[in-house]
């Protein structure tokens, strides 16, 4: 099992390391080095070559190489252009918690919702429901997501008023704020982590005791106590408005979001599902007398969720392509912005540092997915 | 042991009548139309009794099987006849009531047993789900260790391998596991659908004389089904041959066996090799099972018939004693020789 | 069981399978091997299209392609009849320009905002505007007229054209992603297959890394860097996929492929590698190859109007272009007010897609017999 982790974050590493490789080709297989770029045509030869010296553009490839990778790996990202003199670091540290809080939400809930309504699609196959609803799943599936995104602005915050027009905050409501937006987005980020543990730990924790009541008692217990601590934190803070203002904002590009990965999701669960439940062991879990409910959970969906699982990696370029397009859509200040923003600016310090931040995330979740797959299914947990 | 494992909760004596179907039709709707593949079948089972459904693939044996548990596939209906377990009739219930003598009065060991386990949960779990449902009271977690122990004891398993995965079972060990499933809730009747087919010649003998001493030990009702002759020949002690969906020949296992009196049972019979009896010419079953969409007038097996009549083509022979509780579906039974097999004494 | 009558197995040869076939042709065996095989291709065609019409949401996904490809064929036909000669100047989807002018009354408070106009409003035009004075102003975006069936965007283009001249790069994209994708993930699934070893495992970590790389951020990055040309788009798109996961699913299905009997029997009657690859791989393939190019046109469709839309594509006009300007003229919430500059495009980009992939969806029931419901 520890081994099985190890193995593959080495291989992840190594995945990183040619990822940032082929980064570094991209940027050499511009035209012209930057000397060319970004300096007045007018300057003397030997001026232009001076400065070229200084930043290290006349070594030879290889060295260049070296010292980017050398670079990168100590976290050292260079300086942006457009916002000279903030680090690049310092941009993408502040731009990545809003980023990883769109994505996380966004997967969870289409995850979810897309399982939940997947299982019973298949369930039930053969009725004009399930006909329309897998018509409807396949329109989200390939619906023109920036066009799509767009509609939901107009229809959800212009026509219908219920949330504002795009930005991470309402600018007037924090003038007299006395902390940043970035503190109070800290603690909604860490407070939904707790609150997501808590209630994981109860679901777990509940499973353990023997009889039924004792059962109830820890699961409801937990949830309870778990919101109960949530709201404590919230409702006496002073934060607790400038909090609301950001989730405010934040509902709109979560669903919509959601709402096109959840389709993806919900028609491979359908797929799955499926094939599932033509195995055997549905068979004898009917032979059994269990109730449907039980066989369809238990049995069937437990077994579909491998599969949904596996899918997760595949569709993770998916999510985050389309969180990216969220962004730029919603103004929503997150990495994705940043990536179009400063390719917009020629900005290519922060693009680079971007994508291969993106690229460290997809990997991230991809080993997360990896590990939980492991706990899902038996077969591999024991090689 | 000292006390039995399963108790007599029917109060039902040995030789009693536990399962008795009658004129039991079930047909699959298909786009094409009806597929019968359960026709007019009746038969009788007792208690501490093995009885044997045997035939081609396709000719409707799990089919039955899995109408007396009404779990044939969605397209599947049973159209008529009743299924009576103790007086009680199966067909007429509700779902719901039908789910509560599920395994525990009818279950099932399963043809190929490696897929009946699901791959995600521990054995010992899988058996604890059928105990939780099924068990007149409710067993603490230590009591249903006990209960597996004692069942996985009865099979020849190690009691701690209830905490193991099927995946890490051989597949003898899967298989006696499932016959361990099969007897958790002490049900009445057990439908054995070909037990040993995916197993290897040696462990396939040794379930064999596992299943027939439990059957002895506890007295129990089992329904075997299987393609093949031998499996039937060893463990049963009546048996039903079926053909086209329909029951050609019911009797004594020993009796078909020395006297098949249908055409088809003595063809059958004629294409398997005999180990102890004299050598002898094996004769192959010509032609295949006819199309259950379209099935043939008269006699369902008259085009492979080699003794059919223009009588067969038209009228269909039904299922009729020829003494002794030999029963057999042919109106030329008595031209079947006995005693020489189709393809002659070597 | 006897239910259980596989129709149309493709796994196996296409060149040897004739099951079903009895209400076809005999076929002379004194006809010229290559008459031989193409009355075997029709009859297999002929068999899948069968099963391929059972499932009606891939008619319908095949009949929506026909409309766009009509579409598309109507637009240069258009431009040289009824758009065309002194219409060209208005019709034309890239520069034409046509200013719709509309007359409004100058009044106080506007109650209806189709034939009234402020008076601060009317001034903008014509400095002497008085309430109660009968003004023309030209209007971009106007919306649809019997001179323009879809109105025109706030450049005073006529959108109906641009939409029906957008399908063809549509196509065009479509098709180039499509095959090189094809002709790519065919090779590389079939090589990975055939030959094993280092070849096998290199192609498919090579697969495993693109797979995880994010494609929108990188053709974002590489669409800032250069100008990327529509053919190039496809090419790119073409190259990801091809070494991608359609590799992966043609690798599995070539594997499947090379180990049935008649390529070992092809192998031991002499056949060189290539001829196996060739002759009986590759076949074989193909049928799953066409399934992966239709979900390559949706991908490739998508990506393009996602590109056009960020406008990081070197295109004269798409209909991510279209929603481009839309939204950069900032008409995005007036929503249904405007509604020609944001629904027709923004559905033609999605139907079209869906399209594909519901045609896709359909092959795949085809390709692979378990899903088929029966």
């Amino acid at each position: 099992m520890l081994r099985f982790i190890g193995v593959r974050l080495v291989q992840m590493s190594l995945l990183f390391l040619v990822f940032l490789t082929l980064l570094f080709f991209l940027l050499q297989a511009q035209p012209g080095d930057f000397s060319r770029q970004f300096l007045d045509p007018n300057i003397p030869a030997e001026n232009r070559d001076l400065i070229a010296a200084r930043f290290g553009l006349d070594q030879p490839l290889w060295r260049q190489y070296l010292t980017y990778m050398g670079n990168i790996l100590q976290g050292d990202l260079g300086v942006s252009f457009a916002r000279y003199p903030r680090s690049v670091v310092s941009v993408i540290s502040e731009r990545l918690p809003r980023t990883f809080f769109l994505f996380t939400f966004a997967t969870m809930l289409s995850y979810y919702l897309g399982f939940m309504l997947g299982k019973v699609l298949a369930w039930r196959r053969g009725g004009s429901q399930e006909m329309g609803i897998t018509l409807g799943g396949v329109i989200l599936y390939t619906v023109f997501y920036p066009w799509f995104a767009l509609v939901m602005i107009w229809f959800f915050a212009a026509y219908l008023d219920l949330v504002p027009v795009n930005q991470f905050l309402t600018p007037i409501r924090w003038r007299e704020a006395p902390f940043s937006a970035n503190t109070v987005f800290a603690s909604i980020i860490w407070s939904t982590l707790l609150l997501t543990v808590g209630l994981g730990l109860s679901l777990w924790a509940s499973r353990k005791p023997d009889n039924l009541a004792q059962q109830r008692l820890i699961r409801w217990g937990g949830v309870g106590l778990s919101f109960a601590l949530f709201l404590a934190f919230w409702l006496p803070s002073d934060r607790r408005t400038f909090a609301t203002d950001i989730a405010h904002h934040a509902v709109l590009p979560i669903f919509t979001l959601a709402l096109v990965a959840f389709a993806g999701v919900m028609l491979i669960t359908r797929g799955s599902m499926l094939e599932t439940l033509k195995e055997d062991y549905i068979l004898t879990a009917r032979a059994k007398g269990l109730a449907p409910k039980t066989i369809r959970d238990r049995h069937a969906a437990r077994n579909a969720l491998l599969p949904v699982t596996t899918s997760f990696v595949l569709g993770l370029a998916f999510i985050i392509g389309g969180g990216l397009i969220t962004e730029t859509v919603f103004s929503w200040p997150g990495m994705g912005e940043l990536l179009l923003v400063s390719v917009q600016n020629q900005d290519i310090p922060v693009a680079i540092g971007s994508l291969a931040m993106v690229g460290a995330l997809a990997l991230i979740a991809h080993i997360v997915v990896d590990v939980l797959y492991v706990f899902l299914d038996p077969r591999i947990r024991y090689q | 042991m000292t006390t039995p494992l399963v108790e007599d909760t029917s109060g039902l004596k040995s030789g009693q009548t536990l399962l008795e179907v009658d004129n039991l039709i079930m047909r699959y709707k298909t786009k094409q139309g009806y597929v019968s593949a359960v026709e007019d079948v009746s038969f009788v089972l007792h208690k501490g009794e093995a009885l044997g459904l045997v035939g081609e693939s396709g000719c409707g044996k799990t089919s039955i099987a899995l109408s007396l548990l009404r779990l044939q596939a969605d397209n599947g209906e049973i159209m008529g006849g009743s299924i009576k377990l103790g007086g009680k009739d199966l067909v007429p219930i509700s779902e719901e009531e039908m789910r509560t003598h599920r395994w525990n009065d009818i279950s099932m060991v399963f043809q190929g047993a490696m897929n009946s386990w699901n791959p995600v949960y521990r054995v010992g779990d899988q058996i604890k789900e059928a105990l939780d449902l099924h068990w007149p009271t409710r067993l603490s977690r230590a009591e249903v260790r006990e209960r597996i122990g004692e069942l996985f004891a009865l099979v020849g398993l190690p009691a701690d391998a209830q905490d193991r995965y099927p995946h890490e079972f051989s597949g003898g060990m899967r298989q006696r596991a499932v016959i361990a499933m099969a007897l958790s809730c002490n049900p009445q009747v057990i439908i054995a659908d070909e037990p040993t087919t995916a197993l290897d010649v040696i462990v396939q003998d040794q379930i064999l004389k596992e299943l027939k001493r439990i059957q002895d030990d506890l007295d129990m009702s089992i329904i075997y089904i299987s393609h093949d002759i031998a499996v039937i020949a060893e463990v049963t002690d009546r048996m039903a041959v079926m053909y086209a969906g329909k029951m050609v020949e019911f009797g004594d296992t020993a009796d078909i066996f020395s006297a098949p009196r249908h055409p088809y049972a003595w063809l059958l019979l004629s294409s398997t090799p005999s180990i102890v009896g004299p050598r002898r010419q094996l004769a192959p079953l010509e032609g295949e099972p006819p199309n259950l969409l379209d099935p043939p007038t008269g006699c369902r097996f008259n085009p492979r018939c080699p003794f059919a009549t223009d009588q067969c083509r038209v009228e269909e022979p039904p299922l009729a004693d020829i003494g002794g509780g030999h029963m057999v579906a042919c109106w030329n039974y008595e031209d079947v020789p006995v005693g020489i097999t189709a393809g002659g004494v070597a | 069981m006897a239910l259980e009558q596989k129709p149309g197995d493709l796994q196996a040869d296409p060149l040897v399978a004739l099951e079903g076939a009895e209400d076809l042709p005999a076929i002379e065996l004194t006809d010229p091997l290559w008459r031989i095989r193409l009355r075997l291709l029709w009859r297999n065609f002929k068999k899948n299209w069968g099963l391929f019409a059972e499932n009606k949401i891939g008619l319908v996904g095949l009949f929506i392609i026909g409309v766009f490809a009509l579409m598309a064929i109507a637009h240069p036909v258009l431009m040289a009849t009824v758009w065309g000669g002194d219409n060209t100047e208005i019709y034309d989807p890239v520069i034409g320009y046509d200013a719709v002018v509309k007359e409004f009354i100058v009044v106080e408070v506007v109650t209806d905002p189709l034939s009234e106009i402020e008076l601060i409003d009317a001034r903008f035009t014509n400095i002497n505007a008085q309430v109660g004075d009968i003004i023309s102003q030209p209007q971009q975006p106007a919306p649809p007229s019997s001179k323009h069936l879809l109105g025109t965007d706030p450049l005073g283009r006529d959108v109906l054209s641009q939409l029906m001249f957008s399908t063809r790069a549509a196509f065009f994209l479509g098709m180039v992603a499509a095959l090189v994708t094809v002709f790519i993930a065919t090779t590389v699934g079939s090589m990975a297959a055939f030959f094993r070893g280092f070849v096998d495992s290199f192609l498919m970590r090579l697969a495993d890394l693109i797979l995880l790389m994010p494609l929108i951020p990188i053709l974002i990055v590489i669409g800032g860097f250069w100008t990327i040309e529509l053919w190039q788009l496809g090419v790119i798109i073409g190259v990801l996929n091809g070494f991608g996961g359609v590799a992966i699913v043609l690798r599995s299905q070539a594997l499947a492929v090379s180990v049935k009997p008649f390529v070992d029997a092809a192998r031991v009657a002499g056949g060189s590698k290539w001829h196996l690859i060739f002759r009986h791989v590759i076949p074989n393939v193909l049928p799953l190859s066409f399934l992966y190019m239709m979900f390559g046109v949706t991908e490739a469709i998508s990506l393009e109007a996602v590109l056009s839309f960020f406008g990081l594509l070197n295109v004269d006009m798409s209909w991510g272009l279209m929603i481009s300007v839309a939204q950069a003229e900032g008409y995005l919430l007036r929503g249904l007010d405007v509604w020609w500059l944001l629904f027709p495009a923004g559905m033609a980009v999605s139907v079209l897609a869906a399209a594909f992939f519901l045609v896709g969806r359909a092959m795949d029931e085809v390709v692979n017999p378990r899903l088929r419901q029966r």
